[in-house]
C-alpha cells in the first residue's frame, strides 16, 4: 500500500437540477470541474503526491480530463506535470451506485483522503458508504469537500490548490492528525427502528407525495426539519436552524424545527434563503435541541424523507419514521487549521543557504 | 404551489394511459415491421415514454412541438389520433397525412404537432418560428423542440439556442439523451457532454433529470413550461433516458453491452418506475392500472386492423396536399 495516496470523487451532474430555474442557481460547467481536478492534481504532484485514485465517469468529466492532461504533456517537453492517476474499476451506471462503489474501492486501496467534489447530496452519499465500510471494521479516510452543488451548506467553496496543499502536507504526515481532521455528526432516519438512510446536514419532512425532481423549494410543503448543525451563513435548511437558534457544526447538539400548519400555532416565522435566490418565510411552530442517540419520533403519517436538500424516499401510515443525531462519525479535513500549521511551521518555506 | 401539488387521480391516470398506449404501439411496430407489413422506415420510442408524457401533460393544443425521426411518442403525448398515426405508418389512406408521409413525417397541425422530421435538428429553427408566433400573440403559448444527443450537435440546434435567447422567445429545448447518436455512443460523439453546459453557453438555464422518472421530468418541465408562459423565455431539459430498441427496426445494435438491453428493461423502465410509485403510496391501485392495460390493448388492436383494412394511397393522391393554401 502507498502510504500518501488520495482520491478524487467528482460529481460530473451536481449543481443540474431544478433550482436553475426556480431560483436562478449556479450551473458549474464540465469544463470547469475539470480545471479544478487539473489544480488539484497539479498541486498534489507538487508535493510530491505521485498516486491518485478518481472515480470514472459516462457524462463527459473524465473524457474531459484525460483529454487536458494528454494536451499538457504532450507540450511539456517530457516533463511529467501530474501523479499518476488510477481510475478504479467500476463499471459505470451514471447514478449514486458509482460513488458508493468508488469510495469503497478507494477505502480498499488505502487512500488517506477523498477530495469530493459536489454538493451536499454527493458528500453524504460518499459519507454513508464510509459508514457502511467503518461498521465492517475497516479503517476510513478523511473527506475534503469542495463545492461544486447547488446548496452547499456541508462542503466549502475552496481554492483547490490551497485545499489540494493542505491534504498534501496532511498525507505526507507533516502535520499531525490532531491538527489536520475534525470530527463530524450525522443524522440517522430510521423506519421500524432500523437505520434506513443518513444526513450529514438535514432530514426534511415533506408533505410531497414523491420523489419527482427531488429538490424542496416549497416552504409549505415542509412538515419538520432536523439539522446536525444550524448554521446562518450558508443556504438551505440548516439556515433557518441558524437564523434562529445556531448550533455549532462540531460541537455535540442537533436542532428539530417543527413547522406550523396554521398561523394560530406559529410562534415565530423566520426569512431564510432556503435555496440559492430564494428567500422563504417559514412559520415555525417550536424547535428544541437534539441529544446525540436519542430517537426523535416524526409528528406526519405520511409522505416523503428528504436527505440534505433532496428528497429520497416515500413512508406511509403504519411505518414508524425517527430520527438520531449522531456525533464523531466521519472526519474532514480542517483545511484552514492545516494551512495554519503549515504556516507556523514554515513547511513550504526554503532558507537560501 | 408548485406543479406536483396539481397532480390529481385523474392526472395521474391520464399519465399512465399515455405512457402505456405508447408502449404499447411501439411494441406492436417492432412486431409488425419484422413481419414486413410495414413499408418505409420506422425509429421507437419505447423506454422513453416518460419524456414525451411529462413534458406533453403541461400543453394543450395551441402550445406547439417539433418533434424528430422518433417521433410516435411525442404525437401520442401531444393527443394525435392513435388509428390515424396508425394508418399513415402503414402507409394507408385516413392516415394523419393521408399514408404520403409515414413514419417520420406524421403531424396533425390542430393538436399543435408540427410534425416528426427525418432531418436530425431541423426541428429547432421551426420550434424558433412557432414561439416567435406565440410571442406576437402574446397568449402564453410555447413552443418545444425534440432533439435526441447526436442532432444536438446540429447547427441548426445551435443557432437555435442563440435565437431563442436573443428574442427571449417562449421556446424550449428537449434534448432526449439516449447515449447514442444512431450508433455512436454519445462519450466518443459530444465534446461538452453536458448539454446543460451547451445551454449556459447561450445564456439560457438548464436543468438535468433522469428521463425515466415520470415525476422528475413531470415536475421538471412544469416550471420551465410555467416560466416559458410567463414571458421568462426560453430554457433547456435534458432527459437522460434509454432506448429498448435499435436506432432503427433492423438495427443489429452491434454497439451495445452485452446484456445492456435486458438490463435497462429490468431496472430503467419508466412504466414499471411509474406503476411502483403510484401504487407504493396508494395514489392508484393495481386494478386502476390493469384496467387501462386492457384498454389500450384493445386500442392498438383496433388501430392494426383498421390500418390493415384501409385502403393504399392512389396515384391521384401524389399530386393533392403538396402545397399549404392560404
Amino acid at each position: 500500500m502507498i502510504k500518501n495516496t488520495v482520491g478524487i470523487i467528482a460529481n460530473p451532474v451536481s449543481a443540474r437540477d431544478i433550482r436553475r430555474i426556480i431560483s436562478n442557481a449556479s450551473n458549474l460547467q464540465t469544463s470547469e470541474r475539470v480545471n479544478i481536478v487539473m489544480r488539484l492534481l497539479s498541486t498534489l504532484f507538487s508535493c510530491n503526491v505521485n498516486d491518485v485514485y478518481m472515480m470514472p465517469d459516462k457524462a463527459g468529466l473524465t473524457a474531459m480530463l484525460l483529454r487536458s492532461i494528454k494536451k499538457e504533456h504532450a507540450q511539456s517537453e517530457g516533463i511529467k506535470l501530474y501523479p499518476d492517476l488510477h481510475f478504479v474499476d467500476l463499471s459505470v451506471t451514471s447514478t449514486v451506485d458509482d460513488t458508493y462503489k468508488a469510495a469503497s474501492l478507494m477505502v480498499e486501496a488505502g487512500v488517506k483522503v477523498i477530495f469530493v467534489l459536489g454538493g451536499d447530496g454527493t458528500h453524504r452519499a460518499v459519507v454513508k458508504e464510509l459508514m457502511k465500510l467503518k461498521d465492517l471494521g475497516k479503517s476510513i479516510p478523511a473527506i475534503c469537500g469542495i463545492s461544486t452543488g447547488t446548496n452547499n451548506a456541508f462542503p466549502q467553496m475552496l481554492e483547490p490548490t490551497v485545499a489540494a496543499l493542505a491534504v498534501a502536507q496532511y498525507v505526507n504526515e507533516k502535520i499531525s492528525i490532531e491538527k489536520a481532521l475534525v470530527k463530524n455528526k450525522v443524522i440517522e432516519v430510521c423506519v421500524n427502528d432500523k437505520v434506513a438512510d443518513i444526513a450529514i446536514v438535514d432530514v426534511v419532512i415533506s408533505k410531497d407525495m414523491y420523489v419527482g425532481s427531488r429538490a424542496i423549494w416549497d416552504a409549505k410543503k415542509i412538515s419538520e426539519i432536523y439539522l446536525t448543525y444550524a448554521d446562518p451563513t450558508v443556504i438551505g435548511f440548516s439556515s433557518i436552524g441558524g437564523l434562529l437558534e445556531p448550533i455549532e457544526r462540531f460541537s455535540i447538539d442537533g436542532l428539530a424545527l417543527y413547522m406550523s400548519e396554521d398561523s394560530s400555532k406559529t410562534s415565530i416565522v423566520v426569512k431564510a434563503p432556503i435555496a440559492p435566490g430564494l428567500l422563504s418565510d417559514v412559520p415555525i411552530e417550536g424547535h428544541q435541541k437534539m441529544v446525540a442517540d436519542v430517537c426523535y419520533p416524526i409528528r406526519i403519517e405520511k409522505g416523503i424523507v428528504a436527505l440534505d436538500g433532496e428528497r429520497e424516499f416515500s413512508f406511509n401510515a403504519g411505518q414508524k419514521v425517527s430520527i438520531r443525531l449522531r456525533k464523531n462519525v466521519f472526519s474532514t479535513v480542517n483545511v484552514n487549521s492545516c494551512m495554519q500549521e503549515i504556516a507556523d511551521k514554515k513547511l513550504l518555506c526554503h532558507t537560501l543557504v | 404551489m408548485t406543479v406536483s401539488a396539481e397532480l390529481s387521480k385523474d392526472s395521474m391516470l391520464k399519465a399512465y394511459r399515455i405512457m402505456k398506449t405508447i408502449r404499447e404501439f411501439e411494441e406492436r411496430l417492432h412486431i409488425d415491421f419484422g413481419r414486413g407489413d410495414i413499408p418505409g422506415f420506422v425509429h421507437l420510442y419505447a423506454g422513453e415514454e416518460a419524456s414525451a408524457t411529462g413534458i406533453m401533460m403541461h400543453l394543450n393544443d395551441n402550445d406547439k412541438i417539433a418533434s424528430t425521426h422518433r417521433g410516435h411518442g411525442h404525437c401520442i403525448a401531444k393527443g394525435v389520433d392513435v388509428i390515424r398515426m396508425m394508418k399513415e405508418i402503414y402507409g394507408k389512406k385516413g392516415g394523419s397525412c393521408e399514408g404520403k408521409g409515414g413514419s417520420m413525417h406524421i403531424a396533425d397541425i390542430d393538436k399543435g404537432m408540427m410534425g416528426a422530421n427525418g432531418i436530425l435538428g431541423a426541428g429547432a429553427p421551426l420550434v424558433c418560428g412557432a414561439a416567435l408566433a406565440s410571442k406576437f400573440q402574446n397568449k402564453g403559448g410555447v413552443a418545444i423542440c425534440f432533439v435526441g444527443d447526436g442532432a444536438s450537435n446540429q447547427g441548426t440546434f445551435l443557432e437555435s439556442l442563440n435565437l431563442a435567447a436573443i428574442w427571449n422567445l417562449p421556446a424550449i429545448f428537449v434534448v432526449e439523451n439516449n447515449g447514442y447518436a444512431e450508433s455512436t455512443s454519445r462519450d466518443y460523439a459530444t465534446a461538452v457532454d453536458s448539454f446543460v453546459d451547451r445551454a449556459a453557453g447561450f445564456g439560457l438555464p438548464g436543468i438535468t433529470v433522469d428521463g425515466t422518472d415520470f415525476f422528475a421530468v413531470y415536475e421538471a418541465a412544469g416550471e420551465i413550461i410555467k416560466r416559458a408562459r410567463n414571458g421568462g423565455g426560453p430554457a433547456l431539459l435534458e432527459c437522460k433516458m434509454v432506448r429498448f430498441f435499435g436506432h432503427f427496426e433492423g438495427d443489429a445494435q452491434t454497439y451495445r453491452g452485452a446484456g445492456e438491453v435486458e438490463d435497462i428493461r429490468e431496472n430503467s423502465d419508466c412504466i414499471k418506475k411509474i406503476r411502483k410509485a403510484v401504487t407504493a403510496n396508494n395514489m392508484l391501485s393495481e386494478s386502476d392500472l390493469n384496467s387501462i392495460d386492457k384498454e389500450v390493448n384493445a386500442l392498438i388492436e383496433k388501430a392494426v386492423a383498421e390500418a390493415k383494412a384501409a385502403p393504399l394511397p392512389t396515384l391521384a393522391d401524389l399530386l393533392t396536399d403538396v402545397y399549404v393554401k392560404y
